[in-house]
């Protein structure tokens, strides 16, 4: 659900921005023979098996399957959090997996939104300052009146002061969002976000952030076992094992 | 990085007020204070003594002589741009128109003395002013000498061929030691009056001196010159006599050395725990930052911000109160440190932010490579946990760098040896104890309670951080105990320095013939009973060992040795070496202090030659004596057997304690007006306010070092707080009420206080040992009622901190601690 106070004005110019930055149909993200392998006591562990998938610009995907299917690693490594044992990932024109960390860093900070499962906010900080990381990082001079305008976005335009230990589940992951999306990224990974929520809280966020991507033009790559949180997306991948079924 | 610096900069309130960086910071402010206040307060109390050293000797440098002394050291002393003055002194009588006084005359050149004060006064109480030595044909003389021979303003007096007009009173004059210490009071003539005195011969007993003064270059210089002097001549300088200055401070500042260290180890320790904490909860903000595209430089960027203002405030704070410490402490001093103390230099400022940068440096910087390097991956995986076994180098490094810095602090390369075995000994011994105890508990089945069954499941499922937190607690409790253990035992030692009987006079002079009816009088008036010591004016002439070779020693060759001899062994003295004579003995035997035969280079055996009611005699040395001088009895280098004392002429020495109340000396006086007495009133009164001063400044250092403990032990409880608190929630959740939960932590606590407790008490009697008879010349016998009450208090402090510090989280709904973790 997005606030009142989100108004018509920037609705449009976002919407225009991101038009210009990301062409419809043309491929955000394109994995190619991606397997992950970790050393556990048992021996060598493949977490991810071959997967290749695309991801147009524009187009929320999700991942789905069972614990330990190796989704959020799919994630990791999509995002350029995580590099992989075998094959190429290229996020934004960019082949990441040949990049080094800091390369990818850049990448993250530029053109990536996070939103995870436990929040993780900052407790220590207030609203407005989690928010505020991400432009600070970059070195936004207007990082404040971003991160509010992001606040105002995701309907916690009055909590801004309110430190994340003072705010409900629900409001903690709005937080993240507004936090993911404070830097108009070109693409928003979404680790389970509505994992840790009661069914109420739950549906709000879904619905928040299908709004954003609708409106922004975002690309949603989103991880969940969740089949009706899935479905929203124009495309799901189901993984079992590692593999991509 | 730049940015990254400006991010923690930006950040800095926000975590410096969260609690992780404020114990950093305390530990900090602590190790500052403590190091700059004893740094402050060496730097005054060193200047205070070197003016006092020079004081007493009355210039910087001296050369002393029994014999004339060539002009030319004076010539070299002025070319190299030193004041210089001259003093000559010897024993003679003063004769006046009534009586006659055997008094120390010492002649003196302009400018005498270049150190310290000569005071002169007029018989009305006016200040004199002079130049350092009267004009020619005048004198100056003491109270003592004016009261016994009843002389007034221009009265005339004789000393040898030369008569002289008094002209004014000594009040206090800075070389005291300088000449036939105390039994003689002073007259002060001008130096070109000697020779017509005609008093000083061949065979006179004469201290002649040289006196220069200057700038420590000059004097460096001049004193290389003269490696070539001969040997009858002694160079004193300053620095030599510093020990004067007494006892008591100087064990004081070993004291504060020894707490200063300490405080800076448990600081250490503290800080390295704040810090784990802090790396801790920093993990999901730096990896964070890392998800949002932050550089590894910027991490360190940021890191390293936050920590250099960490050390910037600390720093400036522990430097604000070491000052004010100092300045109490130096007050509290005040009436054993001279005067005007120039203000302290800028070091202490360097050595506080070298010390805080240190120990943020050992105890953050392997910290900061970890946090730097954090991948961002571990946000997906929730692992935010640094894993102690895999950074042991963390400690390595730490301990290390601890162990180069405090050796260059302290340039004390035996203290930092022991305290290095120390450390690695007790860590050792603690950690076996966690491993056997984690191990041990494995095996035990407390069927019967809940609690102790949880409490050691906590203990065994922590495994290294329990074992770390009983090293720490041991650590830290052993460094208290220590020091409360030294600190106490310095001070009763200083306490029993004087007792309520110490003799505030001495009386010499006494013949023979007088020893009755001075019994008689003082039992009468008094109610004392007196010991009488025989008293032997000799001369020690040369020193033979048993091999036939001449001993070379100057230090007594030309002084004039009161001997005594003696049937027991004095009550204060005691033998260190060789054998006490028995009654039988008939041989002519010495016994020697054994300081004196020292720096005599003597062994037993050895033969020394005295010369003694106009005849010479030898003597075997057949012991070394320890003597207690502070215990105010009449006391001698050498004693003689009483075979050999009786046949040689003597008069005898008593002390005695009259009460402060009982004004009795001036009607003795006059009752036995041939008898000496000096009143020693003033100066155990000084030795008291010493006491009392140094031991209140002890009092200070060690209470900052107990502060600095206890924030070692609350560092060490609350560094898994977080992980209790969670666990805690858990337990609650899953139906475990209060009781249950207050009980397993307290098990918990009450097992890891016990043993470190227990291990650091053990060590503590080992290592307090060592600090006894290595640095403080002292006996040790372990105090019990201090090693139990630190023991107790010790297991108290750590199990009740450690119940508060999950006292919210037991009364906090389970699911609002879980949800806010």
């Amino acid at each position: 659900m997005l606030s009142e106070e989100f108004t018509a004005e920037v609705t449009k110019s976002k919407i225009a921005e991101n038009a210009i930055k990301n062409p419809l149909k043309d491929l955000i993200l394109e994995v190619k023979n991606i397997t992950k392998e970790v050393n556990s006591p048992e021996g060598l562990l493949t977490i991810v098996n071959n997967i290749n998938l695309s991801v147009e610009s524009g187009k929320p995907i999700s991942l789905v399957g069972p614990s330990g299917s190796g989704k959020t690693t799919l994630l990791a490594i999509m995002a350029g959090l995580d590099l992989p044992t075998k094959g190429s990932v290229s996020l934004l024109g960019s082949v990441i997996t040949d990049m080094d960390e800091n390369q990818r860093a850049q990448i993250r900070a530029m053109d990536v939104g996070f939103v995870f499962q436990s929040f993780h906010l900052m407790p220590r900080l207030s609203a407005l300052d989690n928010v505020m990381m991400p432009l600070e990082i970059a070195g936004d001079p207007d990082a404040s009146e971003k991160a509010r305008n992001a606040l105002v976005q995701v309907g916690l335009g009055s909590r801004a002061k309110n430190f994340a230990t003072q705010l409900s589940g629900g409001e903690k992951q709005r937080v993240a969002i507004a936090r993911a999306i404070v830097n108009q990224p070109k693409i928003l990974f979404a680790d389970e976000p509505t994992g840790n929520l009661d069914t109420k809280s739950s549906s709000a966020i879904t619905d928040l952030l299908f709004s954003i991507n609708e409106l922004i033009k975002t690309t949603l790559v989103l991880v969940t076992h969740d089949l009706s949180l899935a479905k929203k997306c124009d495309e799901i991948y189901e993984l079992s094992d590692g593999s991509i079924l | 990085m730049i940015d990254g610096l400006r991010y923690g900069l930006k950040k800095f309130w926000s975590e410096a007020f969260s609690g992780d960086l404020l114990i950093l910071s305390i530990s900090i402010i602590l190790a500052v204070t403590s190091i700059s206040s004893v740094s402050f307060l060496g730097d005054r109390l060193q200047t205070s003594m070197k003016l006092q050293a020079s004081s007493i000797l009355g210039a910087d440098l001296v050369l002393r002589s029994a014999s004339n002394i060539d002009s030319k050291y004076l010539d070299l002393g002025t070319a190299n741009n030193l004041n210089t003055a001259e003093t000559i002194t010897f024993l003679s009588m003063i004769i006046s128109d009534e009586d006659n006084l055997l008094t120390s005359i010492k002649t003196t050149s302009d400018a005498y003395p270049l150190r310290g004060e000569l005071k002169i006064i007029d018989f009305d109480g006016s200040h004199i002013k002079h130049n350092g030595s009267p004009p020619s044909g005048y004198l100056w003389i003491e109270n003592k000498v004016s009261e016994a021979l009843q002389l007034k303003k221009m009265d005339e007096v004789t000393i040898g061929n030369k008569v002289f007009k008094i002209d004014g009173i000594i009040k206090d004059y800075p070389d005291r030691n300088s000449s036939f210490v105390g039994f003689y009071p002073i007259a002060i003539a001008n130096i070109i009056d000697l020779e017509d005195m005609g008093v000083v011969q061949t065979g006179s007993r004469v201290v002649y001196r040289y006196l220069f003064s200057g700038s420590k270059k000059n004097l460096n210089l001049f004193n290389e010159q003269l490696e070539e002097i001969p040997s009858d001549i002694r160079i004193q300088q300053a620095e030599d006599v510093g020990n004067n200055l007494g006892e008591a401070l100087n064990e004081s500042v070993t004291f504060f050395n020894l707490a200063s260290l300490f405080t800076i180890i448990i600081s250490v320790i503290s800080a390295m725990m704040a810090v784990k904490r802090y790396a801790d909860r920093n993990l999901l903000h730096v990896s964070l930052m890392k998800v949002f595209g932050a550089s590894h430089f910027f991490v360190l960027g940021h890191q390293i911000m936050q920590l250099l203002l960490v050390i910037i405030f600390g720093t400036l704070a522990g430097l604000v109160f070491g000052y004010a410490l100092q300045h109490l402490i130096i007050t509290t001093l005040q009436d054993i440190l001279s005067g005007n103390l120039p203000p302290p230099s800028f070091k202490p400022i360097m050595l506080g932010f070298l010390t805080s940068t240190f120990i943020v440096f050992a105890a953050a910087f392997p910290y900061v490579k970890i946090l730097s390097n954090t991948e961002p991956i571990i946000v997906l995986r929730n692992d935010f946990k640094i894993n102690l076994k895999n950074n042991l180098f963390i400690y390595l490094v730490a301990f290390t760098t601890m162990f180069i810095f405090l050796g260059l602090l302290f340039q004390d390369l035996k203290l930092m040896f022991y305290i290095l075995v120390a450390l690695i000994v007790v860590t050792t011994a603690l950690y076996i104890v966690g491993r056997l105890l984690i191990y041990l508990l494995g095996f035990i089945n407390f069927i019967n309670s809940k609690g102790w069954k949880i409490g050691a499941r906590n203990i065994i499922q922590r495994g290294n951080e329990s074992i770390l937190q009983i090293i720490i607690f041991g650590l830290s409790l052993l460094f208290l105990i220590v020091l409360t253990e030294t600190r106490t035992d310095l001070i009763d030692s200083w306490s029993d320095t004087l007792e309520e009987d110490t003799p505030n006079y001495f009386l010499f002079n006494i013949q023979e013939y007088d020893l009755d009816n001075i019994s008689e009088y003082l039992q009468r008036e008094a109610a004392l009973n007196l010991e009488f010591t025989p008293l032997i004016r000799g001369r020690l002439l040369s020193a033979k060992r048993s091999n036939s070779n001449q001993l070379s020693s100057e230090n007594f060759m030309e002084r004039e040795a009161n001997l005594t001899w003696s049937e027991p062994l004095p009550k204060s003295n005691s033998i260190s070496k060789g054998k006490w004579w028995s009654k039988q003995d008939t041989k002519p035997e010495v016994s020697v202090d054994r300081e004196v035969a020292e720096s005599m280079n003597l062994n037993i055996g050895d033969e020394l030659l005295f010369s003694a009611g106009g005849s010479n005699f030898s003597a075997t040395v057949t012991s070394f004596r320890e003597i207690e001088w502070e215990s105010f009895s009449p006391n001698f280098f050498f004693i003689l057997s009483p075979s050999l004392g009786k046949t040689l002429p003597n008069s005898y020495i008593t002390s005695i304690k009259i009460p402060s109340d009982m004004n009795i000396m001036n009607k003795f006086t006059q009752q036995f007006p041939t008898i000496s007495s000096v009143d020693l009133g003033a100066i155990i009164l000084q030795i008291r306010n010493t006491i009392s001063s140094a031991s209140l400044a002890v009092q200070y250092i060690f209470l900052l070092t107990l502060i600095a403990g206890i924030l070692a032990l609350v560092a060490s409880i609350f560094s898994n707080r977080d992980q209790r608190e969670k666990e805690t929630a858990i337990m609650h959740a899953i139906g475990a009420n209060r009781f249950l939960i207050f009980q397993s932590a307290a098990i918990e606590f009450l097992i890891l206080g016990f043993l470190s407790g227990i291990t650091a008490v053990i060590f503590a009697i080992i290592l307090s040992s060592i600090i006894f008879s290595q640095f403080l010349d002292f006996t040790y016998s372990p105090n019990l009622l201090i090693l139990c009450l630190s023991f107790l208090l010790g297991v108290v402090f750590i199990f009740f901190s450690g119940i508060l510090s999950i006292r919210k989280t037991i009364y906090t709904p389970a699911v609002i601690t879980l949800r806010d973790k």
